[in-house]
């Protein structure tokens, strides 16, 4: 499996045979990197420990991250990150822009989305998710973090979600919704199934026992309960039918 | 996986017939011109409303979950138009027994289904 914390898949190749991350060249340009992705909140170290290997330190408000340099070069090899500066400035910035999500951050830009509830695929959930550019990473709680902040960062998840732009595509009696950008985002809509419900009534498709067929950072598919099933039935990929009245009953995750 | 009530009856066993666009229109001519210009026993024609309804059904599989018959795309040759249109054995029948049904639709209805 690809590790996508350093960015997309690289050419079948390098997959195949990844050629070695020297942690010597990834340490120039981590000293030349981490500065150009530091900012006032996000402080990015790199300590250097003689005989015990450089150690990467990234501290944001309550989270901090420490990797060593060595195990770094590792997953990037296995990863098929190019042995190239330029190949590991874009993995390192993408691996930091993987961190962890702040208790802060989620309070201010998180959006509540669905996602797998297992690691089996049986089970969906919301989850808040803050935005990084292209991608959507997922908040849990910090231990400090009591209940009420946690109430408070989903109940504006919950808002924030309302505003998400989706496209919507009818296919027959099947209503598709997508995000053009950032494929997890495409079930927040379904904070709010009456205006999705309006949306499709307005594109002319009459759905009154809407059905929601999930698969998380997949397009949102919409229909009758027949439809549902027959479209979800007839395919080996995971998936989460729900009628749209039971889609506020689902748990946080 | 499914929400949906236990109890129920489960769906037909479907099996894939893999259509290019251009065919996947044929089809649905002919069935609209079946339905519309000429009588059709009521089962029949609740059999073709459903090819009718899995001709879109197709289409959003595909666009929900494109990775499965994008591996059949590649492993065959096909053009990434060509989907696996999924029918029961009743709907299959009744299309069948359609004159209006292109020959080429017909062929691969008749003779090439797969799983």
């Amino acid at each position: 499996m690809i590790d996508s914390r350093f960015g997309g898949a690289s050419g079948l190749l390098q997959r195949l045979r990844p050629v070695r991350i020297g942690v010597d060249d990834l340490r120039d340009v981590a000293d030349t990197v981490l500065p150009t992705l530091s900012t006032a909140a996000l402080r990015l170290d790199l300590v250097q420990r003689p005989g015990a290997g450089s150690l990467v330190v990234l501290e944001e408000d309550e989270r901090t991250v420490r990797t060593q340099l060595v195990e770094l070069a590792d997953d990037m090899t296995r990863a098929g990150v190019p042995p190239t500066p330029e190949g590991m400035a874009a993995a390192l910035a993408t691996w930091v822009a993987h961190r962890p999500v702040t208790d802060a951050a989620a309070m201010a830009t998180g959006v509540a989305v669905l996602d797998w509830a297992d690691r089996s695929e049986t089970a969906i959930g919301w989850r808040v998710v803050v935005r990084r550019g292209g991608l959507a990473l997922p908040w849990t709680p910090s231990r400090s973090a009591g209940a009420p902040t946690v109430h408070r960062a989903r109940s504006s998840a919950t808002g924030r979600a309302h505003d998400v732009p989706l496209d919507l595509r009818v296919e027959g009696p099947v209503a598709l919704w997508s995000h053009p950008e950032v494929p997890v985002l495409a079930t927040a809509a379904l904070v709010a199934p009456e205006r999705m419900l309006g949306r499709i009534t307005a594109a002319g498709l009459s759905m009154p026992d809407m059905h929601v067929v999930v698969t998380p950072r997949r397009p949102v598919a919409c229909a009758g309960p027949s439809i549902a099933a027959r479209l979800a039935g007839e395919t080996t990929e995971a998936s989460v039918t729900v009628p749209w009245t039971h889609l506020a009953d689902l748990p946080w995750l | 996986m499914s929400a949906l009530p236990a109890g129920t009856s489960g769906p037909a066993v479907l099996v894939p017939y893999w259509l290019a666009a251009t065919q996947r229109s044929q089809l649905a001519t002919a069935v609209r011109q079946a339905l519309s210009r000429r009588p059709v026993h009521p089962v029949a024609v609740v059999h073709l409303e459903d090819v009718l309804t899995e001709l879109h059904v197709a289409a959003a599989r595909d666009a929900v979950w494109p990775a499965s018959a994008a591996r059949v795309r590649l492993a065959t040759g096909w053009d990434p138009d060509v989907l696996p249109v999924r029918l029961s054995a009743a709907e299959l029948a009744s299309l069948l027994d359609l004159t209006e049904l292109p020959g080429s639709v017909r062929d691969i209805l008749g003779g090439s289904a797969s799983s």
